[in-house]
């Protein structure tokens, strides 16, 4: 367990705000990351290199995350998608990376529901193209399209960093 | 290949920025000459290859803002993972054999009040204690839950069917002896489509 409360503290941030970009919603990330880890806590032993221990949290967030869009699945309602929450500033944000990560982080949040699930499946969750398909219940050509405009705008938004 | 969603690029030399990022996806393989060899294509790549860069550490800056908040927040975390896992207790089940002891643990009969629940179609389990002896056969143990309905579903007749189904699951499983089932619908999330039915 004490290793455990290690891992939690090392990525359960991480985890949080993953879960809370794909479900739009803080309270429901939260339930989320919890389920996760208790699965994770119970599947501790699948794990065979620790050093994946990241990427194999974030897939299991991934697909918590995925059950819950099911869950309420419909479309993309203005209702069920919270704004984005304010960027809160810090003081000290004058350093160029991190601007860029500030503006990049605004214009992920400027996406389409449907492109950042796509983009953050596929980046974040380590996901396959036919996999993020199966899990939004979307076409793979779907998902290819949603992604390359992610891909698109996010590079569009960038690209005064360049 | 070309998906349907956008025409070429001429910047491209004909290949699509979907295209581009498949490729990107793919590890770069097969290496495909018409990518590699145009300077178009090149500075695409360039440029997709830092989008990527940026995105693991664009959501780790994110979380590393609330140092405070979220160590509080895996403390209650981990707390509750302990309840879920540390507590559980035996509860036994009967053999013919008198010299076998059988036992599920708690953390198991837990689980299948959630997959009662979550599988009913529009209640989300969340809270699930058992109260009473459960190491003692025959011992009436109360169940104390709590779920989250969908939108539009009369609670009421919601709740019963959600009682009715957890007391026939752990009739067939256990030979727990349930009395009293509290339900407290803490929550309502809109409904979908897919999963309700």
């Amino acid at each position: 367990m004490q290793a455990f409360a290690l891992i939690a503290r090392r990525h359960g941030p991480l985890m949080r705000v993953y879960a809370s970009r794909l479900l739009g919603s803080d309270g429901e990330a939260d339930d989320v990351v919890q389920e996760s880890f208790l699965v994770g806590w119970r599947r501790l032993g699948d794990l065979d290199r620790p050093e994946h221990v990241r990427a194999w949290l974030m897939r299991i967030v991934s697909s918590k995350a995925i059950d819950r869009m099911r869950l309420h699945r419909s479309h993309d309602d203005i209702d069920d998608w919270d704004p984005p929450a304010p960027d809160a500033s810090s003081p000290d944000r004058i350093v160029e990376a991190r601007l860029q990560f500030d503006a990049m982080w605004l214009a992920l949040n400027r996406l389409p529901a449907e492109q950042q699930r796509c983009w953050l499946l596929r980046e974040i969750g380590g996901y396959r193209y036919q996999e993020i398909a199966e899990g939004l219940g979307l076409p793979v050509s779907t998902v290819r399209g949603l992604l390359a405009r992610a891909r698109q705008s996010l590079l569009r938004e960038m690209e005064a960093w360049r | 290949m070309n998906p349907d969603h956008s025409a070429p690029d001429p910047e491209l030399d004909g290949h699509t920025l979907a295209e581009l990022g498949e490729y990107l996806d793919r590890g770069r393989t097969p290496y495909d000459p018409s990518i590699e060899n145009s300077p178009g294509c090149r500075l695409a790549l360039a440029n997709l290859t830092r989008l990527a860069g940026l995105s693991g550490g664009l959501l780790t800056r994110q979380a590393e803002r609330e140092p405070d908040r979220d160590a509080l927040w895996i403390a209650g975390l981990l707390e509750i993972i302990r309840a879920e896992i540390a507590s559980g207790r035996d509860v036994p089940v009967a053999h013919p054999d008198p010299a076998l002891r059988l036992t599920l643990t708690e953390a198991a009969v837990r689980g299948l009040v959630r997959q009662a629940g979550d599988t009913l179609g529009g209640v989300v389990m969340g809270r699930c204690v058992l109260d009473g002896d459960v190491g003692e056969p025959g011992a009436v143990i109360r169940l104390d839950l709590s779920c989250a309905v969908a939108y539009g579903l009369p609670i009421a007749p919601t709740v019963d069917w959600l009682r009715e189904r957890v007391r026939a699951e752990l009739a067939r499983h256990t030979e727990l002896v349930i009395g009293a089932i509290d339900v407290a619908v803490d929550d309502v999330y809109p409904r979908g489509g897919a999963a309700d039915v």
